[in-house]
C-alpha cells in the first residue's frame, strides 16, 4: 500500500481550504486514505511541512499524488469536477503539433508509449518533488517496479521533434546518463550506473534495448532505466516539459499518462497533446493522441445497487453518488452507466460502481443489520478432539506450549539426527533461521528444554499443532497433519514414563492401539527404547527415550522422553 | 507480629522450651536432650527457629571434646570387652593357659596378653605355677571395668553415640581417655573429636509469651498431623491440634496447564461458533491458484512477489489444479469469463498457478470452502499463515489470521456491517464501532472496521467486504458472499499483558508457566 508525502501548502491550496488533523482524518476515508504522520508543530514553516498519508486502494493510482488526492477529497465534499479539455478519444482527437514515432523494433521489447507536453508555468520545488514522487509511486506500485510502466520527464524546448522510440543493440549507442560525467553504452549503464544495476533486470538479456531519441539522434532516455544528463535533466524553474511513459501494457501506460496530465493540469499547467504514431496496429489503433481517453463505460441496475447495499436507491441517487467519485454518468431506464473519470480505470465489473455508490453516499447512510438467516455454529471435529486430548495431558501434569512452525535446518534436522531432505524447505527464506517447515513439534520442545534448565523440574511440555509431512503421492507432495507431541524432562524421565502417558492418553480418548518395534530405528530415540504406535493397523506415532546424541546436540543434560502422534489419524 | 500470631507460628518444640525455661537459663542441646527428651537435631531446630523469631540468642560458644561410639564400640557393648570376656571365661572354666583363652574367645593372642597384663596389674588375676591364668579370690569386680561398661551403655543410648566431655565424671573421663582414639588412629571403642557447644538464652519477652501460651492452653503436646494412626485409634478425641499460621508462604506448585494464548484463540473460536459460524481448516501448503488466482488477484499483483510469499523448494508445483475451477478462474482473469467482468486482460499462466507456496492469507480457506458451502452458510477459520517478513516485535514469519464468510440469498452491505458490529462487541469487547471504505483485491465493496476498545483505544479490528463475483462465480457460488478477517493479536497481547508478538509463541518454560490471562 503506497504512502505519499504531500506538501502542506500545495495540498491545502489544491483542496481549497486548510484543515486541522481531525478534520483531515474525517474526510480521508472518501479516498480510502489514512493520516499516517503530520507534525504540524515541528518548527518548520508551512511551505516546508509535509503530511504523510497512506493510500489503501492499489487500483486507484490517481490518488497517489498531492493533486489527485486533493481532487478526490474536494469532489466528494461537493466540489466541481475540473475539466480536462485536452483529452482525445476515438473519433474525437485534439490537434497535436508534436509527434513521437514508435518504431517496429520495440514491439517485442517494450512496445507502448504515451506522452504529452505541459507548459505555461515555472516548476516550483514542491511541484517537482511531487511529480518525482508520483512517478516513483505510479511506476513502482502500479507499474510493477517499472516493468509494466515507467516514466521520463524532459526539457521540451531543447528537443528537436519528432521524437523516435526504437530498440537498438545495447553496445551500439552511448550517451551521458543522469548523475554521470561521461558517455556510457547501454551495456555499460547496466553494469556501472546505479540505476542500471537496479532496473537492468527488466531489459536483461534482450538483443535489443529501448531508446528514446530526438530527430538529431540526441538521446532523451534509455527506458526504463535512466534519462540523459542533457535533455532529461529537469530543474526548478523549467516551464515547458515533455512527459513520456513507456511500458508493456497499453492501458496501464495510457492511464498513467492520463493521471500525470490531470495532476499537472490541476497544478495550473496547460497540457498540449502529442501524437503517438505506431508503425503497427495497437489494440487501440495506430495513432493515439495523448492524453488519450480509452476507458470503457460500465452499467449497473439500480436494483442491483439496492440489493448489494441493503437499502433502496433511485437511479438519480446512484448517479449522484457515482459522480462524487469523479465519473460521469447517464441513465436509461433502471440502469446507470458510469463513464470512468479520465484518471481512473478500476471499473472491472458493475460491483465496482456499487462501491462508488457506497463511498459517494458515505458509510453513515448504511445502518448495521442483524442477519436473518439461521445457521448452526460448530467447531471442527479435530478441534474438539484436540481439546479433549489436551485435557488429558494437562491432567498428567503437562504445560501446553505453542510454537512457530518455521525454523532452521540446524534445529529441525541436524540436532534431531534427521536428514533435512525429510523436511519441507522454503526456496526463498528470509534467513536460515526460518528455512524449514517443521515435521514435528519435538525440536521446538527440545529447544525449550535447552534454554530452561533453571526452571523448576520436572518439565512436562505439550503441544497440539500442525506439521507438514512430505508425501510424494499427494497432489501437493505434502500432507498437513494435526499432531500432539509431548516432552518430559527430569532426572527420572524415561521410556516407561512416556509409554505410561501415551497409554493413559489413548485410554481416555477411547482408542485401542498396539505398539511395535520400528523396522528402522528412529535416530531421535535410543535403540530398543522406542515404540511405534499403531492404530487400526496404521502407524500413527512414536514414543521413546531421547538419544543422548540428540540431547548433546541441544546442550541438554537432563534425561528426556517424549512422543508425537497424529491426532487426525486417531480421529479417522 | 502480635503475641497471638506469634504463638500460632510456634512449633511444639519451641512451645515446650518457652514454657519450661526463662531468660536466666543457659541452654544447650545436651540440656534439652536431658530435660525435655529432645533429640539433638530437635534441640538445634528449636534454637534456630526461636533465634529467627528473635526469641532466643546465642549466649556463648565453647569448644569441647566429644566421644563417638565406633562400630567396634557397638560390638563391644553387645559381646563384652576382651577383659570382661577373659574374666567370665576363667569364672566358668577355672584356670587356663593364655593360648587356650585366646582360642576359647576367638581373640588374638596379643590381645589376650595385654588383657591379662592389665587385669594382673589390678590384682584381679594371676599366673599360677603351670603358667595358667587364674582368678584371684574375692577380686571378681573392678571399678574401671564397670566404668567402661557404663560409658559404653551411656553412649549407645545417646543420639549418634555421642557423649561430651563435660557430661563425664572424673573417673569416666580417666576411663574414656584410656579407650578413645583420635580420628584416624587404629580401632578403638570411641573416637574423640573437637566440637563447639553453643549455649542460648531466651529473650526478655519470653516469659510474657509463655504466659500467653498458658493462657491459651497451648502445651506443645498438641497433635501436629492427622495421621492414619490418629484416626484409627481415635487419638484426636483427647487432644487439640496445633494451630497453623495461615499467613505462612505457600508452596510453589507446577501444575499441568493450558497455554493462555491457545486458550485465547479457543475463546475466539467459541464466540464465533456461538454466532452461528462453522469452523473450517486447511493445509499449510497451498498453490498460487488458491492463494491468489481464485481470489481474483492478478498473477502480476505486487503482493504475489517473491518478496512477499514463501515458495516451497521441493516439490515446486502441484500435480494438478481442480477443474472446472482452474478453467473458470483462468477465463475470469483473462477476459472476465462468464462473470460480467472485463477481467485483468492478460494471459493467465497455468504453470505459475500450480506453484506451491506457504499459505500467506487465511482467505485461502474461504475460497476453498466456496465450492462446497451451504446457502445459507457461515464459516470461519483461525489459520496459521506465513509472510516474508523480518521477525520483530510486530512481525512474525508465521502467525494466525481469523477469517470467515457468510453466504445468503439476501446478505448485503448492511448485513456485513451487522456482523462486524457483532464481532466488535462480542469478540473484541468494543465500546464504539466505526466503518470506513477499504480495499481488498477480492471484495467489492470493501469495508474496514475500526473499534474503540476500553483499554487499547481506537484501532483497526479488521477488513471485510462482499466477495467479487469474479471470486464466487467461477467457484460455482451464485449468491452474495460476505468475507471478513479480524486481527485478534493486539487483543491477545493485551489479554496476556505482553507487547511483543514473539512472546505469544515463547519457548521459555518458566515465562509460559507464570503467564496468565487477565480475567475479562
Amino acid at each position: 500500500m503506497p504512502k505519499i508525502e504531500v506538501n502542506e501548502n500545495l495540498f491545502f491550496s489544491l483542496l481549497g481550504k486548510r484543515l486541522n488533523a481531525a478534520e483531515l482524518e474525517a474526510i480521508l476515508p472518501a479516498a480510502k486514505a489514512e493520516l499516517d504522520e503530520w507534525n504540524a508543530q515541528d518548527g518548520l514553516a508551512s511551505e516546508d511541512r509535509t503530511i504523510k498519508i497512506e493510500l489503501n486502494d492499489t487500483n486507484r493510482p490517481d490518488l497517489w499524488s498531492t493533486a489527485g488526492l486533493a481532487r478526490q477529497l474536494k469532489l466528494h465534499a461537493g466540489g466541481q469536477h475540473p475539466s480536462y479539455p485536452f483529452f482525445s478519444r476515438k473519433g474525437d482527437e485534439r490537434p497535436a503539433s508534436r509527434r513521437v514515432l514508435v518504431e517496429q523494433t520495440v514491439k517485442g521489447v517494450r512496445p507502448y508509449l504515451a506522452g504529452f507536453i505541459v507548459k505555461g508555468k515555472a516548476v516550483t520545488d514542491p511541484m517537482l518533488r511531487d511529480i518525482i514522487q508520483t512517478q516513483e509511486k505510479v511506476c513502482w506500485n502500479f507499474g510493477r517496479k517499472r516493468r509494466s510502466v515507467s516514466m521520463g520527464i524532459y526539457r521540451s524546448a531543447s528537443i528537436q521533434w519528432p521524437v523516435s522510440y526504437k530498440a537498438v543493440a545495447p553496445d551500439s549507442v552511448s550517451f551521458i546518463p543522469l548523475q554521470w560525467d561521461r558517455p556510457l553504452t547501454l551495456s555499460e549503464i547496466l553494469v556501472q550506473h546505479p540505476k542500471g544495476k537496479e532496473y537492468g533486470f527488466i531489459n536483461g538479456q534482450e538483443a535489443l534495448h529501448p531508446l528514446l531519441v530526438d530527430s538529431t539522434n540526441a538521446v532523451l532516455s534509455y527506458p526504463p532505466i535512466i534519462n540523459s544528463n542533457d535533455l532529461g535533466a529537469v530543474q526548478v524553474g523549467d516551464s515547458e516539459l515533455f512527459v513520456e511513459l513507456t511500458g508493456t501494457d497499453l492501458p496501464s501506460v495510457l492511464l498513467a499518462g492520463n493521471i500525470i496530465a490531470c495532476d499537472l493540469s490541476d497544478m495550473g499547467f496547460s497540457v498540449e497533446p502529442v501524437a503517438i504514431e505506431y508503425s503497427w496496429e495497437t489494440p487501440m489503433g495506430k495513432r493515439l493522441v495523448c492524453p488519450w481517453y480509452f476507458q470503457k463505460p460500465v452499467s449497473v441496475e439500480a436494483a442491483r445497487v439496492a440489493r448489494l447495499l441493503g437499502r433502496p436507491f433511485s437511479v438519480d441517487e446512484v448517479a449522484a453518488a457515482v459522480a462524487r467519485l469523479g465519473s460521469e454518468t447517464n441513465s436509461h431506464g433502471q440502469y446507470v452507466t458510469a463513464f470512468p473519470a479520465e484518471y481512473r480505470n478500476d471499473f472491472l465489473h458493475p460491483v465496482d460502481v456499487v462501491e462508488d455508490v457506497m463511498i459517494g453516499y458515505g458509510m453513515d447512510a448504511f445502518k448495521p443489520e442483524r442477519p436473518r438467516d439461521f445457521t448452526i455454529g460448530r467447531l471442527s471435529a479435530i478441534e474438539l478432539f484436540s481439546r479433549k486430548a489436551k485435557g488429558v495431558m494437562v491432567g498428567l501434569g503437562y504445560q501446553e506450549m505453542i510454537y512457530n512452525y518455521l525454523g532452521s535446518g540446524k534445529d529441525f534436522a541436524e540436532r534431531m539426527s534427521l536428514d533435512p531432505a525429510e523436511l519441507l524447505r522454503i526456496s526463498n527464506p528470509m534467513s536460515e533461521n526460518f528455512e524449514f517447515v517443521r515435521n514435528s513439534p519435538l525440536p521446538s520442545m527440545l529447544y525449550s528444554e535447552s534454554i530452561s534448565s533453571k526452571a523448576a523440574y520436572p518439565h512436562r511440555l505439550l503441544e497440539v499443532g500442525k506439521v507438514a509431512l512430505k508425501r510424494p503421492s499427494e497432489n501437493y507432495g505434502v500432507a498437513t497433519r494435526q499432531y500432539l507431541a509431548f516432552l518430559s524432562a527430569h532426572a527420572g524421565a524415561d521410556f516407561n514414563e512416556a509409554a505410561a502417558h501415551v497409554a493413559t492418553l489413548l485410554y481416555y480418548l477411547g482408542r485401542e492401539f498396539q505398539v511395535t518395534e520400528p523396522s528402522v530405528e528412529d535416530p531421535r530415540f535410543i535403540p530398543g527404547r522406542q515404540a511405534v504406535l499403531l492404530y487400526k493397523g496404521g502407524r500413527i506415532g512414536i514414543y521413546g527415550e531421547f538419544h543422548p546424541r540428540v540431547l548433546e546436540a541441544w546442550g541438554i543434560t537432563t534425561p528426556c522422553a517424549g512422543a508425537e502422534l497424529d491426532l487426525e489419524a486417531l480421529l479417522a | 507480629m502480635d503475641a497471638r500470631s506469634l504463638v500460632k507460628s510456634l512449633h511444639p518444640l519451641e512451645v515446650k522450651l518457652l514454657l519450661r525455661y526463662g531468660p536466666a537459663d543457659e541452654l544447650d542441646a545436651t540440656r534439652l536432650q536431658a530435660e525435655l527428651g529432645y533429640k539433638e537435631g530437635q534441640a538445634n531446630q528449636a534454637f534456630s527457629w526461636l533465634s529467627a523469631k528473635g526469641l532466643a540468642s546465642e549466649a556463648s560458644r565453647t569448644a569441647t571434646t566429644v566421644y563417638e561410639l565406633t562400630p567396634l564400640g557397638r560390638e563391644l557393648v553387645e559381646r563384652g570387652t576382651p577383659e570382661e570376656r577373659f574374666l567370665s571365661l576363667l569364672a566358668e572354666k577355672g584356670a587356663l593357659r593364655l593360648p587356650e583363652i585366646a582360642a576359647g574367645l576367638g581373640l588374638e593372642q596379643k590381645d589376650i596378653g595385654s588383657a591379662f597384663g592389665i587385669l594382673a596389674k589390678e590384682g584381679l588375676c594371676a599366673m599360677d605355677a603351670e603358667k595358667r591364668a587364674t582368678l584371684c579370690p574375692g577380686m571378681a569386680a573392678s571399678p574401671r571395668i564397670a566404668t567402661i561398661r557404663a560409658l559404653l551403655e551411656k553412649a549407645l543410648a545417646a543420639t549418634g553415640g555421642l557423649v561430651s566431655e563435660p557430661a563425664l565424671s572424673p573417673a569416666e573421663l580417666v576411663a574414656m581417655t584410656g579407650i578413645a582414639r583420635k580420628r584416624g588412629a587404629g580401632d578403638a571403642a570411641f573416637r574423640a573429636a573437637e566440637r563447639e557447644v553453643v549455649r542460648y538464652r531466651l529473650a526478655a519477652e519470653s516469659p510474657a509469651l509463655a504466659a500467653e501460651l498458658r493462657a491459651m492452653g497451648v502445651t506443645g503436646d498438641e497433635l501436629g498431623s492427622v495421621t492414619a494412626e490418629v484416626l484409627e485409634k481415635g487419638l484426636w478425641k483427647n487432644v487439640t491440634f496445633r494451630p497453623y499460621n495461615i499467613n505462612s508462604p505457600t508452596a510453589r506448585l507446577i501444575p499441568g496447564r493450558r497455554n493462555p494464548y491457545v486458550e485465547f484463540l479457543e475463546s475466539v473460536k467459541d464466540k464465533l461458533a456461538g454466532l452461528g459460524f462453522e469452523e473450517f481448516d486447511g493445509g499449510l501448503v497451498e498453490t498460487e491458484f488458491w492463494n491468489g488466482d481464485a481470489l481474483f488477484m492478478p498473477q502480476f499483483h505486487s503482493a504475489r512477489d517473491i518478496h512477499d510469499v514463501y515458495y516451497v523448494a521441493d516439490p515446486t508445483k502441484a500435480k494438478t489444479i481442480e477443474e472446472p475451477y482452474l478453467s473458470a478462474v483462468a477465463a475470469t482473469h483473462e477476459n472476465g469469463g462468464s462473470t460480467e467482468s472485463r477481467g485483468w486482460n492478460y494471459g493467465f499462466d497455468r504453470e505459475f498457478t500450480k506453484r506451491l507456496i506457504l499459505r500467506s492469507q487465511g482467505t485461502v480457506l474461504s475460497a476453498r470452502q466456496l465450492p462446497t458451502a451451504k446457502v445459507p452458510g457461515r464459516y470461519f477459520g483461525v489459520a496459521r499463515c506465513f509472510r516474508y517478513d523480518r521477525v520483530d516485535a510486530t512481525h512474525l514469519s508465521d502467525f494466525y489470521q481469523t477469517e470467515g464468510i457468510v453466504l445468503g440469498e439476501d446478505v448485503n452491505l448492511r448485513t456485513l456491517l451487522g456482523f462486524l458490529e457483532m464481532f466488535a462487541v462480542e469478540v473484541a469487547g468494543a465500546t464504539e464501532v466505526k466503518y470506513v471504505p477499504g480495499y481488498f483485491p477480492f471484495t467489492e465493496p470493501s469495508v474496514e472496521v475500526h473499534i474503540k476498545h476500553p483499554v487499547l483505544g481506537w484501532f483497526e479490528l479488521g477488513g471485510s467486504g462482499i466477495f467479487r463475483p469474479e471470486v464466487t462465480e467461477p467457484l460455482g457460488v451464485h449468491v452474495p458472499v460476505l468475507a471478513w478477517g479480524i486481527g485478534i493479536d493486539r487483543m491477545a497481547l493485551m489479554a496476556l499483558g505482553l507487547n511483543d508478538l514473539r512472546e505469544l509463541f515463547s519457548p521459555d518454560i518458566e515465562s509460559v508457566r507464570l503467564r496468565r490471562a487477565k480475567l475479562s
